[in-house]
């Protein structure tokens, strides 16, 4: 097997996610920011909030041990690592002989068990709390997820990212309706895995509705830096995974300059669309008590099951 | 090297211990030297079988006079179960060395030694036993010897009591065995299993009541919910290291039988009974993942994920059921590799949490979670590998759990792509319950593992915890390498388990599976593939430039108090084991139906309470309305028959001629 070209694709492809990834979530606080009548930060001030806490001395608790610095360290590992099995200007993931969706899954739950682990090391109880909210939402999304994804597996016959978006490719979209309702299924997951309005505030640090923020209360400086930034650029894989199952219009198949070219600006296009719809979604809806989160992540799974239901009976 | 060879090492292992008796150091050390001996001998053995794929057979014991004979066969099946059995049985052995020296008093020494070799030759024997008569005298000792290992502590009530219920349960599901091959036998004239299992001797009525038979007294040992009451008393009150051979090597033994006889030994199964083992697996899956993460006992949390890991085994022996009804063997192949997978992951993973679980109990001298806290200090060894178990068994890739789950997911969607309408809706809804399972899972070992070894001692005991003595991490720390080594080359499994599958009939070879040698393919249309040990190393590059990233050059780390919410911080005000599982014990309260109590005394005004009390609990569910009820109907038949026990003698003469002139008439009737 010749490693070469997948390993320098990897390096490629995680490399650009983690330079985008702190502009989408600029872009997602200016358009709110419009929408609410302000100006909203300059958009360079996702890169200035991480290069100041880069710069800043590190400061652990006493109580803390190995783990509370393996757990962003770990994070950041799996969030950029996943980010080399999802095509995003190809339509051909750099690590896709590693494997597809399951992995995919599998790794980011890694970084979410350090993550996690981690926050429970402090003994701040915030941490724990925040712990325990972010698996028990984790748990509960975890088959909506699933379903919404193995829906589009099946209809493509793969459960490989790769040989799946390449198959919607080449026979072009379905427009069939169970595409809508998986769409709308995945969506909700998707809020409810970044940390989004009406499942979590990413804008709140008041003590009773924190959720991930609660988890990562602890961290400062570099440390703080690296979860933020793969939380960053878990965003950014989610909405690419959206983008790769459901409108995959655009994306590169050959390394022609013109086929390149027109992948990344579908692909800048497409998650700039998504973006507004969490933007609109976080602006129009208030957040959901965490006792109502489940009722949002019932409906997904009706949603997915339905979806694979119309599609294959 | 042969079987014989192992059993005759464990009886003399048995016999010197015991002679050995009144010196407790030489006798630990024969029992447990003799136990590893004659289990690298049933490595090796089940290693040549499982390689070749050839059975290799012959006689135990033969009983001239009455023409009794025990004959074994290692079948390439049995072999697989003697590798799992041997692979776990050696670390526990090593383990227990220092182990019980702390554990079990001096007089019982012997005894659990010799134990200990009982319980290990009867599962061997079980699992190549050729016969009725052979399997149901290794399954009857297995019983009793385990029922002796539960009660070592037996002047603590709980665990005459967990002793007690384990022999009930365990002798109706004997008793259900007895029957069913009694049946098998008169339909046949014969007791070797080649004859009975052959698959073409009942039909009909007659094949599904074997088969519900079958299952009960399967199912029983396997901790298939609703059957799993005894486990989660009987776990806690065996000393660790017997807790993890029982849920490493007994639940196995059920399982074997689950494989052998109902899945593979009765004839072509039908849609129905991969349907009822699917829904019972899921049953067992959920339930099990549901209870443990509400457990404050660590042991009994391990107990209840046992019974989840048998559930998701039985579920996907299930799914592979259904497709050999349906004739898609490729997909039984999957299905069954990713059962068998899980049962050589989950004894690995499960062995070495309960021996962690066991340093950690002798060193704070408590079961309950809530007095653990911050151990990964005082024993950084024993946290690091419960914290590789952890994620083992939360599915979490690069380790072994993440591979068989993986197939598992592979078997439900080819499930549904290759089933009929309707039945294939099975499937999915299989998959996301098993989702919601790993996640699950994921949250309570989080919580394990967090609340036990992270942030600020919970008690004095936890505080001076004492790092466990090299004999007993060594063994823990080959159980995590090994969940390391699995989970990196899963193809190891799937080739080894290629002589396995053909062995089963109606199997394609797993060596398909193992595709190009870095992972695995589910065939039959490169639905998909993984290469664990390619994302392996690019995490390994990740992490590379995470600690580039975070690393200050000349500025000293700082170290400060974690903030206290404005008042000190102490193991008081850190999240506790039940506040972590609270949320999910709020969203599924219609399964636990929690109860709660909170008094509050107060001396002078009710805002400034002296004492607050606090009781929750969630309703044990199947004891109470299952169980209950059918003892109670046990108990009120037998309160009825106590009618004819008048305790007077010319009654029970004259019941005798009675009985006596019945049979008589009888008799003469008929001939």
């Amino acid at each position: 097997m010749d490693l070469a070209l997948p390993v320098i694709g990897a390096v490629l492809q995680s490399a650009a996610m983690l330079a985008i990834a702190p502009l989408l979530k600029v872009t997602i606080k200016k358009m709110k920011a419009r929408l609410q009548n302000r100006q909203g930060p300059p958009w360079r001030q996702g890169y200035s909030d991480l290069a100041k806490l880069l710069g800043k001395e590190p400061v652990r608790s006493e109580t803390a041990s190995w783990i509370y610095v393996a757990g962003p360290r770990v994070y950041f590992a799996a969030a950029l690592a996943a980010t080399t099995l999802v095509p995003v200007v190809f339509a051909a993931a750099p690590l896709e002989a590693a494997g597809g969706i399951l992995l995919l899954v599998g790794t980011l739950a890694l970084g979410r068990f350090a993550l996690a682990t981690a926050a429970l090391d402090t003994g701040s109880p915030f941490g724990g709390m925040g712990a325990s909210r972010d698996m028990t939402i984790a748990a509960l999304a975890e088959p909506a997820l699933m379903l919404g994804l193995f829906t589009s597996a099946l209809a493509a016959g793969s459960l490989n990212l790769g040989v799946l978006v390449r198959g919607v490719v080449q026979h072009g979209p379905s427009f069939h309706p169970s595409d809508l309702l998986a769409f709308a299924g995945l969506f909700i997951i998707v809020i409810a895995e970044t940390g989004r309005i009406p499942v979590d505030n990413p804008a709140t640090h008041l003590e009773l509705t924190m959720i991930h923020e609660a988890m990562v209360l602890e961290y400062a400086g570099p440390d703080l830096a690296l979860v933020e930034w793969a939380s960053a650029v878990k965003e950014l894989l989610y909405l690419t995974l959206l983008v790769d199952l459901f409108m995959p219009a655009g994306i590169a198949r050959s390394a022609a300059p013109a086929a390149v070219l027109v992948g990344i600006a579908a692909w800048i296009g497409k998650v700039f669309v998504l973006a507004v719809a969490v933007t609109l979604t976080e602006t129009t809806n208030a957040k959901l008590r965490l006792f109502r989160v489940p009722e949002l992540v019932s409906i997904s799974l009706g949603l997915a099951f339905l979806a694979l239901a119309i599609r294959f009976l | 090297m042969s079987v014989p060879a192992a059993l005759a090492i464990r009886m003399a292992a048995i016999v010197s211990t015991i002679v050995l008796a009144r010196n407790t150091r030489a006798c630990r050390l024969v029992a447990m030297g003799g136990s590893i001996l004659a289990s690298v001998v049933t490595v090796t053995v089940a290693m040549t079988v499982v390689r070749s794929g050839q059975s290799a057979d012959g006689v135990l014991f033969n009983h001239l006079a009455s023409g009794i004979v025990f004959s074994y066969a290692v079948t390439p099946l049995s072999a697989w179960f003697l590798l799992v059995l041997g692979l776990v049985a050696v670390p526990v052995a090593v383990y227990s060395t220092a182990y019980f020296a702390h554990a079990v008093t001096p007089a019982r020494t012997a005894g659990v030694g010799a134990m200990f070799n009982t319980l290990l030759g009867a599962v061997e024997m079980v699992f190549v036993a050729d016969g009725v008569i052979t399997f149901l005298f290794a399954w009857e000792l297995m019983t009793l010897a385990t029922a002796l290992l539960v009660a070592t502590d037996h002047h603590v009530r709980a665990s005459r009591r967990a002793a007690y219920l384990y022999l009930v349960m365990s002798h109706v599901g004997t008793g259900c065995l007895v029957a069913a091959f009694l049946v098998l036998a008169a339909q046949t004239g014969s007791s070797s299993f080649p004859v009975l299992l052959a698959g073409h001797v009942a039909s009909g009525p007659l094949r599904n009541g074997l088969f519900a038979l079958f299952f009960l007294g399967f199912g029983v040992k396997a901790g298939i919910v609703p059957l799993h009451v005894w486990l989660p008393e009987a776990h806690p009150a065996a000393p660790s290291s017997i807790s993890a051979l029982m849920s490493a090597v007994l639940i196995t033994a059920g399982l074997y039988g689950l494989f052998r006889v109902c899945a593979f030994g009765l004839g072509a199964p039908t849609v129905r009974w991969g349907l009822t083992f699917m829904a019972l697996g899921a049953l067992s899956a959920i339930l099990g993942v549901l209870y443990a993460l509400t457990q404050n006992d660590v042991k009994r949390l391990l107990a209840y994920s046992t019974i989840e890991n048998a559930g998701l085994i039985v579920l996907s022996l299930g799914a592979a059921m259904v497709a050999l009804a349906y004739g898609k063997s490729e997909l039984a192949t999957v299905a069954v590799a990713a059962s068998l997978a899980h049962v050589l992951n989950h004894a690995v993973f499960k062995g070495l949490l309960f021996l962690g679980a066991g340093s950690v109990v002798m060193a704070a001298g408590t079961r309950q979670l809530e007095e653990f806290g911050g151990l990964l200090r005082r024993m950084p060894w024993t946290g690091l590998f419960f914290l590789v178990g952890a994620m083992a068994i939360s599915g979490l890739p690069l380790l072994n759990g993440f591979t068989s789950e993986w197939l598992m997911f592979q078997a439900l969607l080819l499930g549904f792509a290759s089933t009929p309408a309707l039945v294939r809706l099975i499937f999915p809804l299989c998959g996301a319950l098993l989702a919601l399972t790993t996640a699950l899972a994921a949250a309570c070992f989080v919580r394990a593992f967090g609340i036990s070894f992270l942030a600020l001692p919970r008690s004095a005991a936890a505080a001076e915890a004492e790092e466990s003595p090299a004999a007993m991490l060594v063994p823990q720390a080959i159980l995590a390498a090994l969940c390391i080594g699995l989970g990196l080359f899963p193809a190891v499994v799937l080739r080894a388990l290629g002589g396995v599958m053909t062995f089963l009939p109606g199997l394609a070879p797993a060596t398909a599976l193992a595709g190009d040698g870095l992972g695995m393919v589910s065939s039959p249309i490169s639905f998909d593939h993984v290469a664990p040990v390619m994302l392996a190393g690019a995490l390994l590059a990740a992490s590379g430039v995470a600690v580039a990233l975070a690393r200050r050059r000349g500025v000293a780390l700082r170290r400060v108090p974690t903030w206290g919410c404005g008042g000190q911080l102490t193991a008081a005000t850190e999240y506790t084991a039940t506040a972590f599982s609270k949320p999910l014990m709020m969203i599924f309260r219609a399964i636990y139906r929690p109860t709660r109590e909170v008094e509050t005394l107060t001396e002078v005004s009710p805002y400034f309470p002296r004492e607050v009390r606090y009781r929750a609990a969630i309703e044990p569910t199947f004891e109470r309305y299952v169980y209950r009820p059918l003892v109670d109907a046990v108990l009120r038949v037998a309160e009825g028959m106590k009618v004819l026990q008048a305790g007077s003698l010319h009654a029970y003469l004259a019941y005798v001629l009675v009985l006596g002139v019945l049979l008589l008439l009888w008799l003469g009737g008929t001939s």
